[in-house]
């Protein structure tokens, strides 16, 4: 659909989103000068806990908002200035179906043809080509109310991919699938990159997804944590992680100051240490702690283990202090 | 690029309409039941001057079908509110479509269910002894219009600006009913004094339902000469026409965020 050269898909410059004080409470600020550029051709992941500002730039991308400041380029057409050019090249997967319940899959997907202006020669030919991308092809004339959440998601795509978009944005297009459905659905977002070349930005909280993904930014409180393939984000933590279930981790952690090759820290009960020389280590750790040590692991290190490496915490007790 | 889209979500207006049978038979039923109880109860005793020889249930007859009007003009908005939130005007708004094919849409889709209510009522008229030429129907149907541009783009303009349907059933109950009830809907005009009468006169739906109620009693060429008639048709025109270009305005003003706290 779209050549892998090029300008990027979508450049976000400086972008800031404040939502308005009520009863006397300041303005809330979603979004701090936030840069952004995601090629074309890519499957981008914005991963961060609940709050820190993903949902805030799906609206805005989507056109349900309107920044306080910033740019926003989609292939290089001004999303602000000139909403309609830049959203012609859009498809939009929201988090929960825009789909009507009462009305049949076709139904739904025959008002999308019209909202892209897609003669009806053009939607029956669209659609056939769509209909590829799930098992719909059984179910057009049922009414959305009948799907399980994973067919309605499946409406929800070939309805955006009807107007052949080169960019598809979605918002956790997971949330409420079973491991099965969705597994599936990033199977076919990831084909619907490799053969037709759509660029894809799709936010999620949960990190495993992200680690699937060509790029990933981890959003925290309005600003880029981190930006990378999720191979080099990771990697940025050495190759393994030491991880020990214990009391007392921070008298382990100062028996460890005066090794510098060493870095720890504690989460909840978990002393996780990163360095060389980790096997070695276990046998010096249960040499001297043994009673305090419960269980004791070395992992590969993950994009949540980045996640506590850069905020000293976990997303979920984030989560719970970012909810309102 | 506005027709297609427009057209498309004034038939999806209708198709939800005919699905929700509970929505078709409490939107029929309502008027017509208040109708039939409020025109037994008040008959025997309605005597409203230059009105001598008019029952209840014949004077109340256009303040039913302008009833018609405001329900299918309040329903046809309020799903508005849930649907902009997490249902398919999401996809809307996310569209290249123009926005203002969302409030023609709505519009379109409302006068088509209206007239599908009333229409059938309108066809009961020579059961109560009130006859019906063809021009007459015309211009109650020039009327029904009117009254039905100025409900539902009245109501876009109230739904676009609600965050729960609850809130929307207050203003509902406080604003646009009333505005039905002084209307001349119930009870006429002229005995009016004061207060009462300034309100009902300010009231462009009194107007509106002068559109509907001249055609019923009096020959085209009758109230085609009357200047009465001509004000009202004029001030009703400039409600709905207001009401339609607020609501445009409305859908098409995106607020920006807030500045930022420093």
């Amino acid at each position: 659909m779209t050549p892998p050269d090029g300008p990027p898909a979508v450049r976000v410059e400086g972008l800031t989103h404040a939502y308005p004080g009520r009863r006397r409470q300041p303005p809330r600020l979603a979004l701090d000068r936030l840069d952004l550029t995601i090629p074309r051709g890519c499957l981008f992941v914005l991963t961060g806990p609940n709050g820190s500002g993903k949902s805030t730039l799906f609206k805005i991308l989507s056109g349900l908002l309107l920044p306080s400041g910033g740019s926003i380029h989609i292939f290089e057409h001004d999303l602000i200035a000139d909403p309609r050019a830049a959203r012609r090249g859009m498809g939009v997967v929201f988090q929960r179906p825009a789909l009507d319940k009462h009305m049949t899959v076709l139904e739904n997907l025959k008002i999308h043809a019209d909202l892209h202006d897609l003669p009806d020669p053009l939607f029956r030919a669209r659609l056939e080509a769509a209909l590829a991308w799930g098992d719909l092809r059984g179910r057009l004339n049922d009414r959305v109310s009948t799907l399980s959440g994973g067919l309605a998601r499946q409406a929800e795509l070939v309805k955006v991919l009807l107007h052949e978009p080169a960019l598809l944005i979605l918002d956790e297009p997971t949330a409420g699938l079973d491991p099965g459905g969705r597994s599936a659905f990033l199977a076919t977002l990831r084909r619907l990159k490799n053969r037709h070349g759509v660029t894809i930005l799709m936010t999620s909280h949960i990190f495993a997804e992200a680690e699937q993904a060509d790029q990933v930014g981890i959003l925290r409180r309005g600003t880029l944590l981190a930006l990378d393939t999720p191979r080099a984000l990771t990697r940025r933590l050495g190759e393994e992680i030491l991880v020990i279930d214990c009391d007392e981790p921070e008298r382990i952690a100062a028996a460890l100051e005066d090794q510098p090759a060493l870095r720890t820290q504690i989460q909840n009960h978990e002393l996780r240490i990163q360095g060389t020389g980790l096997p070695e280590l276990i046998e010096t750790l249960l040499k001297h702690h043994r009673a305090r040590i419960h269980a004791l692991a070395i992992k590969q290190p993950s994009l949540e283990d980045l996640y506590i490496h850069l905020t000293g915490r976990a997303l979920a007790r984030d989560e719970e202090e970012e909810s309102p | 690029m506005i027709l297609r889209p427009a057209l498309s979500l004034a038939r999806r207006e209708m198709v939800r309409f005919f699905r929700q049978p509970e929505r078709v038979v409490g939107s029929l039923a309502q008027p017509l039941l208040m109708w039939a109880l409020l025109g037994a109860g008040f008959s025997p005793s309605f005597r409203a001057p230059g009105m001598e020889n008019l029952s209840y249930i014949e004077y109340f007859y256009p303040g039913v079908l302008l009833m018609l009007m405001l329900f299918a003009g309040i329903f046809s908005t309020i799903t508005l509110i849930e649907d902009r939130a997490q249902g398919l005007m999401q996809g809307v708004l996310a569209s290249p479509a123009p926005r203002i094919t969302i409030v023609l849409g709505k519009v379109m889709g409302g006068i088509a269910v209206a007239l599908f209510q009333a229409v059938p009522l309108l066809i009961a008229a020579p059961f109560i002894g009130i006859t019906l030429t063809f021009w007459g129907v015309i211009w109650i149907l020039i009327g029904f219009l009117i009254a039905c541009l100025g409900f539902t783009s009245l109501g876009f303009l109230i739904a676009w600006n609600m965050e729960s349907t609850s809130g929307f059933h207050a203003i509902m109950s406080i604003f646009l009913m009333p505005m039905w009830m002084l209307s001349g809907a119930l009870f006429p005009l002229d005995p009016a004094t004061g207060w009462l009468w300034a309100l009902m006169i300010a009231n462009p739906v009194t107007h509106a339902l002068t559109l509907i109620r001249a055609p019923l009693y009096q020959a085209p060429g009758v109230f085609l000469a009357d200047p009465h008639y001509w004000n009202a048709f004029g001030i009703a025109l400039a409600w709905a026409g207001l009401c339609l270009m607020l609501a445009l305005w409305r859908v098409n003003r995106l607020e920006r965020g807030a500045t930022p706290p420093t």
